[in-house]
Parts: structure tokens; sequence; C-alpha cells
């Protein structure tokens, strides 16, 4: 082959090669560091949305409190919600996705390992994008006599935070018009829609190259009810967002040309539709219920089998169960318009299919229950989050109920009780499960153990502080305290558990210090893990901890569910299971192999456009915002050309070793150029 | 790809081309006759069959549906479904497909 | 094939459905634009007929000799873009390259037509994106559809481009030459719905 020879010759792309230091953070395209960066991102905005939470509960711990201003509670009930569902839980959630589906599914890596560099440095350049709204942004008082004094940042008062003035105040939801140009004049609203949208495009990335994966890269054997369920619910999860995140494109796509452009959309005055953006943005905000969920599921599924010593009862209604979820999770998306004025047989019809979801959700919960029953359970950190993740979800999921029955729902509608709902299904469901899928895969990710001790301090002050948190706000709200409002009136009675949910909120950020401590030290100096730390099931433990650059060493052939399982157990007699006398063997060959491979294993090149190209996106979202300027007009035009740029710079660049095979030889939606061309046929 | 030699050939494709032109031409014949005549809902619903016809046939012959595994054409067919499916439930909520009781 | 050697898997996990993975993520893909572009019908069915609005109505200065004749166009580069293929299958490097570069032109002429069209409304009939909700979605719909021409035309352009090297495209560009018809003529295809659907059976109000 000429190729090789000419390879160097014919372009001035050279792949980046640095394996140490920030360029290769930057250049890499390696599942693991990505599935890190995202994991190390969300829980930074974990503590950002934690401390606006904690400011939110300072200002209601007392009755006509004076601490922040209204339009200072708006802003920061508008960045927690934000920040929580779009900058922690759905890219930690990516951080396991990314770490995690290639190995579950035996793979090198995942289909299109550009595109998922891609997907990390839109994520990471939009998160930046949405936060420059507290440098940039401005909320300006709405135009017109419906001013209401103090309903504004900067409006005065001892805790005014003026620094907050730049953020979005109009609700994670942006309901129209209070969103609209009208009701919010500033650009901040502009930076919050700007900001989801670039979010959106991350995840919509992610979710090609997820469902590619999953039903491409499979080893030999790994037939699709053979995949461990966490791989099933992340290719669920997928499907929701390919099928979600393009309605809410569309839709904030309108509120940015509503508020930039002067058209009409939501404009009531002009006969626009604000009820349209109400569907629209539920159509996309139900199934982002389930996106949340759906991996947490997936995680416990994962751990309960393995610290119950059996199989997960009931595997195929497992999987089955969750993609029946999303499926219904797309028909249900009215039951948040309830008191919008919808039709009689809209309410009835959208009420029957919410209580539908409880089926296949309970499905999941007794199969969960049914792994335990009879197990040998092992009491570790990973297990206690994944029982908390069962107990807690569950009181969410029967709250949820109760909305799905129209006239019960008017009476919650807006008030704490919602609150207390969404935080039981989200905190105590995913981030319970998530947190379980830390300790369960902190080996993987550092070769060591967390430390057991101090996860068990952190789980049970998280589970205590929790439940003071969010269970008194159902009695609160049922005694009518309403949402999103920065305070109520002290004969209201409503001081007392308002105090205690405060309480609770200090008791989550205690424990969450303890797991940070826990982290940095474990980090370094945690228990070494060896090979299969938890006895595991699944075919991540194959490979040594940390996981090498490559994953597995040796091609796999999968023979059962639970390969890894039956690799080192039979059955005795009465069927109970028996460790093979060469599981030990097995074990230490694993080891020896993957960290040394026999052969020399070619891995996807690092590469710059990924990192050029997420650079590019957000920067045309500034141009846009100030488009009426000749800076933005710049701004605008120059980020299309970076991104067209480096498009081409994708197409073209070379790969480093042609002689092995390489993943990498797939390529996006951007196919400008290929390797390929550089070849004489 | 095996399935590489199934697919049509040139002169198919013309006539394939010519069909739709045919079909484009009827469509745009219609839309004057309906002046003419009102037909109302059944010009609609003609016009839908037909352009329906067309998107079947690129979908099929030029983006070579046909030919591929079953696979890719549930995945497509799942967007289709599901978009039809949610956004005629958001047309009728917001009363623009009236459904008329019997 | 002479470069067999490096498209081989290292394992044999690639494609365990046997649809190539470039083309099922392609398929993946176009199937969420139905969605998105679900949404922008949707937005227009719903103001299209409402009535009230000041100004013109879409539906009242449609040029539906003019549309036609574009929509035409559309439609045969979904043949040229096919005949491109098949000429590449065929190992005819002159052909494709021929036949890419009509679809390009025919792709260009429609966006011609476009800005020809939203002038005219603009400029001679005064009906703004701003002059009521029923102009903007007409506006954002056309205009989206007409953002994914454009990249599509440059899709189109950059593979002519690199058709022109030496030894032309090849067979992993067969496979690229396939994905962008895929994208041509999805592109085509939501045409084909918007033009039936807005332009021949949508009304203004009575």
């Amino acid at each position: 082959m000429t190729a090789t020879a000419e390879r160097p010759a014919t372009t001035i792309f050279r792949r980046p090669r640095s394996k140490t230091g920030i360029w290769s953070w930057i250049t890499t395209v390696d599942h693991k560091r990505i599935g890190i960066m995202y994991g190390y991102a969300a829980f930074a905005f974990f503590i950002i949305g934690g401390l606006e939470a904690i400011l939110l509960r300072v200002q209601l711990s007392q009755a006509n409190a004076e601490f922040l201003t209204a339009g200072a509670y708006n802003a920061l009930f508008t960045m927690h919600g934000t920040t929580m569902i779009f900058l922690f839980v759905m890219p930690a959630s990516a951080a396991f996705m990314n770490y995690l589906l290639p190995l579950l599914v035996g793979a090198r890596d995942v289909a299109f390992p550009r595109l998922n560099a891609l997907s990390w440095w839109v994520f990471f350049f939009g998160a930046i994008f949405l936060y420059s709204t507290f440098f940039f942004g401005t909320s300006l008082p709405p135009i017109g006599p419906d001013a209401i004094p103090g309903n504004l940042p900067d409006g005065g008062g001892p805790g005014s935070f003026n620094w907050i003035s730049g953020s979005p105040d109009g609700g994670w939801f942006g309901y129209q018009p209070n969103a609209g140009p009208f009701y919010s004049p500033g650009t901040a609203m502009d930076y919050w829609a700007g900001g989801l949208q670039i979010l959106g495009l991350s995840s919509l990335i992610s979710a090609v190259n997820f469902i590619v994966t999953t039903f491409n890269m499979r080893a030999k054997g790994m037939r699709l009810m053979r995949l461990p369920v966490f791989a099933w619910m992340t290719t669920v999860t997928a499907f929701l967002l390919l099928f979600s995140l393009p309605i809410i494109a569309v839709a904030l796509f309108m509120v940015t040309i509503d508020r930039q452009f002067g058209s009409l959309f939501f404009a009531a005055t002009a006969g626009g539709d604000p009820i349209l953006w109400q569907h629209l943005f539920w159509l996309f905000g139900h199934p982002e219920v389930y996106i949340l969920i759906l991996p947490a599921m997936g995680i416990v599924s994962e751990v309960f089998p393995v610290f119950s010593r059996k199989p997960l009862f009931g595997y195929s209604a497992v999987v089955f169960a969750g993609a029946a979820i999303a499926f219904l999770g797309f028909g249900v998306w009215a039951h948040h318009m309830f008191a919008s004025g919808i039709t009689p047989v809209a309410q009835a019809a959208f009420g029957l299919a919410t209580m539908t979801i409880a089926i296949p959700t309970g499905i999941k919960i007794f199969n969960w229950l049914g792994t335990m029953w009879g197990g040998r359970l092992r009491f570790t950190t990973p297990m206690l989050f994944a029982i908390g993740f069962i107990a807690m979800f569950t009181i969410g999921g029967l709250s949820g109920v109760t909305h799905s029955i129209v006239p019960s729902d008017w009476q919650q509608t807006d008030t704490y009780y919602i609150v207390a709902h969404f935080h039981y299904v989200i905190f105590g469901g995913a981030v319970f499960g998530l947190f379980a899928g830390l300790y369960y895969w902190f080996p993987k990710y550092s070769g060591r153990m967390l430390d057991e001790k101090l996860g068990k301090w952190h789980f049970w002050l998280q589970f205590i502080g929790f439940n003071l948190t969010f269970a008194p706000m159902h009695w609160l709200g049922l005694q009518g305290m309403v949402r999103r409002t920065w305070k109520y009136a002290p004969e209201m009675g409503l001081e007392g558990w308002n105090q205690a949910v405060t309480a609770g909120a200090v008791i989550i950020a205690i424990s969450i210090l303890i797991f940070m401590w826990n982290w940095a030290r474990s980090r370094r100096r945690g228990r070494v893990a060896g090979m299969d730390p938890w006895d595991a099931r699944t075919i991540e433990w194959m490979t040594p901890n940390p996981t090498p650059e490559h994953n597995f060493s040796e091609p796999l052939e999968i023979t059962k569910l639970d390969h890894f399982w039956h690799l080192k157990y039979d059955e005795d007699e009465e069927g109970r299971p028996r460790r093979r006398e060469d599981a030990d063997a097995m074990l230490e060959h694993l080891e020896d192999v993957g960290n040394n491979p026999r052969e020399p294993i070619h891995l996807p090149s690092s590469s710059f456009f990924p990192f050029l190209v997420g650079l590019g996106v957000p920067i045309i979202f500034y141009g846009i915002i100030y488009h009426t300027s000749i800076a933005g007009k710049a701004l605008i035009v120059g980020g299309i050309l970076l991104i067209l740029a480096s498009c081409v710079g994708w197409g073209i660049e070379p790969v480093d070793e042609p002689h092995y095979g390489d993943h990498d030889e797939e390529h996006g939606e951007e196919p400008v150029a290929e390797e390929g061309e550089l070849v004489d046929d | 790809m095996s399935a590489e030699h199934q697919h049509p050939t040139p002169s198919q494709y013309w006539k394939i081309a010519g069909i739709l032109a045919v079909i484009t031409a009827i469509e745009v014949a219609l839309f004057y006759i309906d002046r003419e005549l009102e037909l109302g809902a059944l010009n609609a619903w003609m016009l839908i069959a037909l352009s329906a016809m067309k998107f079947v046939m690129v979908i099929g012959w030029f983006m070579h549906l046909r030919y591929e595994k079953g696979l890719v054409s549930r995945f497509f067919a799942a967007g289709f479904g599901l978009a039809i499916g949610v956004y005629a439930i958001v047309l009728a909520a917001l009363g623009v497909i009236v459904i008329r009781g019997g | 094939m002479t470069d067999v050697a490096h498209v081989e898997p290292v394992h044999e996990e690639h494609e365990s459905t046997g649809v190539p993975t470039l083309k099922l993520g392609m398929w993946i893909f176009l199937s969420s634009e139905f969605l998105f572009f679900g949404a922008l019908i949707s937005n227009y069915l719903l103001y299209s007929n409402r009535a009230g609005f000041e100004g013109l109505y879409p539906a009242e200065i449609y040029d539906i000799p003019f549309t036609s004749v574009s929509s035409f166009v559309l439609l045969m580069s979904s043949l040229t873009m096919v005949l491109a293929h098949n000429a590449l299958s065929r190992g005819d490097q002159h052909g494709t390259r021929t036949w890419l570069f009509a679809t390009a032109a025919l792709g260009a002429v429609f966006l011609g037509g476009q800005v020809f069209e939203f002038t005219e409304f603009i400029v001679n009939y005064g009906m703004k994106l701003t002059s009521n909700p029923a102009a903007s979605a007409f506006y954002v719909l056309t205009g989206f559809h007409g953002i994914h021409v454009a990249i599509g035309v440059f899709l189109l352009l950059s593979l002519w481009g690199i058709s022109h090297r030496r030894g032309g495209l090849s067979e992993k560009s067969g496979l690229n030459v396939e994905m962008v018809g895929l994208y041509w003529h999805f592109v085509d295809i939501i045409w084909i719905v918007i033009f039936t659907v807005v332009y021949l059976i949508s009304l203004p109000p009575a």
C-alpha cells in the first residue's frame, strides 16, 4: 500500500499524540476520559445548584424574611432547577453512560469516538454559555404597566444579591409570555434559551452515538437480551433524548426568534398562543423526567443482583418495563397542564394515561424486591443507596399518581406538594441511584475503593437530611404554601416545618461534604481494589481496575446473561452457586492480559476538532443575542466559519496507523472527506 | 453489501422520477380544480394521498429503504409515527383538528 | 478495495446488526428530524387559518405556479442524487462528479427560488416575520427547511471538490455519497410534505 508512505506528505494535519497533560484531555476521544470529565463537571454544578438551593432555604426559613428580594429569589429558583436538571443529573448520567456503555457491550469505544468528544465539548461550552449570563446577561423590568415593584433582582433590600441580576428568572420551564420579550426584556432569558439549545444539541449527538453503539458494537455473542440492564436503560434513554430534544429545539428556537427577531408565536396580544409553548415544552419535559430516572434505574438494576448474589429477578420484564415507561412517557405530557385550560376529554385521557405509567414502574420495583428476596444480602454503601432509591422513588411515584387525578391535581398545582413529589423522584430516585453507581464503579475509575465507613455516614446523613427536607413539603403544600413565591405570612403557620426543611437541607450539605472528603482521600489512599472487588456479574469487571485505555485485551465471546458470573460460578446439586476451581486463576489471567495486552491494540486517534467545533457553537449564540450590533454579526459569521473550517479539518485529518483496525474510521454527520480519500484505490 | 446488486438501474430511477413528476402535476392540477369545484375535504384527502405516494416512493427507492434491514425501517417508522401521533394530539388539544362526535 | 486492511475491525464487535455503523447513525438521526419538522409544521397549521390576525396570511399570497416549479426542481435533485450514487457504485467517476454537481446546482436553484419568494412576500406584499403569527410560522418553517437544503448543498459541493482528487472518490467515500444522499432525500421528503400541506391544502380563514 502506497497509502502509508504518502500519508504524511499529503496532509498538513497530524493527529495529536499527547497521552498526559492538559492537551491529552482536550484532544481525547477515549470514552472513559470523556465520562470522567462529564462526571466532574456534573458534580461541580451539583455543588453550585445546591448552594443556590441553600440560599432559597435561608430565605424561606422565616416568614416574611428579607434575606432575598423577590427578584433574586426568582433568579435562584430558575437557575437551581435549570442547573440540577441540565447541568447535573443529565451529564452525571452521561458520565456513567460514556464510561460504561462500551465496557458493558464489550467494545473498544463508542461507535463514533470523535462525535462523543464533540458531545462533551458542546455540553461544556454550553454550560459555560448558560452560566455566563451572570456576567453578561441583564434582566430588566417588564415593559409597560405590568411592572411589579420588587420583582427584580436589583430591587434593593439587605440581601439583594446584585450579582444575581443577570440571571434568568422565568423558571426552568420558561412559561410564555412571562419569559417572552415583553415581560422579560433583558438578555437573561436569551442566555437561558440559547444555553438549553446548546445542551440539547450535545445530548442529541450522544443519543445517536449511544444507540448505534448498543446496536452495532456488541461483542460476539452479546445478543440484545444478554445486555446488562444499564446498557438497556442507556439505550432507552437515548431514544427518549433522540425523539424529545428536536421538540424542545423547535420551541426554544421559537422563543429566541420571538425575543430577538420579533416573531409573534407566543405574543398573546397579537394572537399568538402561549399554550402552544406549554404543549411543546412538556412534550419534551415529560420524557425528560424519564431521561433523568431511567439511567438510575439501570444502575440499581446492576447493583441489586451483585449484592444479593442472585440474578436479576425477571430480567426481560425489567427491560421491557423500561421501554414501556419510555413509550408511555410520550403520551402523558398534558398532565402538567391540567390547570392551564385544556378540555375535559383531554384531562380524562391524560389522567388515565398517567396512571398507566404506574404499571411498568411497579413491575420494576417488584422485580428489584424480588431480586433481594431470599438473596444473601451485603449491605455495602452502593446497596444502601440502591435500597434508598427504591424506598424514596416509591414515595415519589405514589405522590405522582395523586397528580393524575385531575381534581386532586388542581388542588396541588403550584404548591410545595409538587415540589416534594419531584424531589422524591429526582433526588430520592435519580440522585440516590447515581450515588449507588459512584460507589459501585469507583474502583473501575480509580483502582481503589471508596471508604465504606465514610460511605455509610454519607448515606445515612443524606437519607435523613433528604427526608427532613422534602417530606414536610408534602404537608406544607397541602396547607397551601405556594411554589415560586419568596415570602409567606407568619399567620399561615408554616414557619415550623419550613425551619425543619432548611435544617434538612443543611444536613444534606454536610453529607455531601463527607462524600467529597471520602472521594478525595480514597482516590489516592483508598484500599486497592484489585480484580473484581464486588464479586460482580457483568463483563465490565473482566477488565483490570482502573480500566486500561484499551478496555478489553482479548476478543470476548459472550455465552450467557451475566457472562462474567458464569465464568466464575457453576451450580452444585441443589442449584446453589459454587465457585469454580479455576476462577481465581482466570481472574489473574484477566488482570495480567488486561494490563499487558499480547498484541498491539490500535485505538482511535485523538483530535482537536471536536473541541473546536464545540467552541464554535456558543459563539454563534452569543452573536444571536447581540445580533443588532456589528460585533454580534461578526460573532455569528465567525462562529459559523469556525465550525465549517473545523468540520473540513475533521473530515480530512488522517488516521495515525492505518494498519490496525480503527473505529475512528466512522465519522459523524459531516462526511466532508475521509481518510479513505488519501488512498489510491 | 449483498443487497447492492438489487438496487434499481438508472433507467428505473428515471421512471420513478417521471412518476413523481406526474404525481406533482396532478397535485397542482387538483389545486386549481378545487378552486372551481370546491371539493373541500375530499380535495385535501386526495392531495394527502398523492403526497404520501411520493413520500413512500422517495424513501423506498431513492433512499433504498426497501433494500435495508428491517431494523432501519423500524427506527425510521418510529420517528415518523411518533411525530404524527403526538402532533395530532397537540393539534386536537389546541382545537385545530376537530373531532366530530357521532 | 486495497484499503481493506485498515477498514477491517479489531474485534467482531463491528456492525452487530449488519447495517454499516455510519449508515445506522444517519437513519437514526433522520428519524429524529421528523419530530423537528413535525413541530414546525404543526406550528404553521395552528396559526395558518386562525381568524383575526392583522395583515396578510401566507395562504392569501402563495404563488402556486412558481412554488410548483421549485418543488419540481427539488424533486428532480433527488433523481440526480441517486444517479450520482449509482454512477459511483459502477466506478464511473466522471458521472459521479457530474451528477453531484447537478444535485448541488438544483439545490441552489431551489434556494434561489426561496430567496425570491421571501423577497416578493416581504417587499411587494409587506408580509414580514413580524406581521402576524401565521407569517412568523411560515417563515420559520420554510426558513429551517432552507437551512437544511443549504447544509446539503455544502455537503454536496464538498464531495464534489473531493471527487477531483487523483483517484476520485473511493469505496469508503461511496458510503459518504450514500450518507449525503440519505440526508438529501430526507430534506426532499420533508418538502413533499410542506408543499402539499402548507402550500396546496392550507387556506386562509374564510
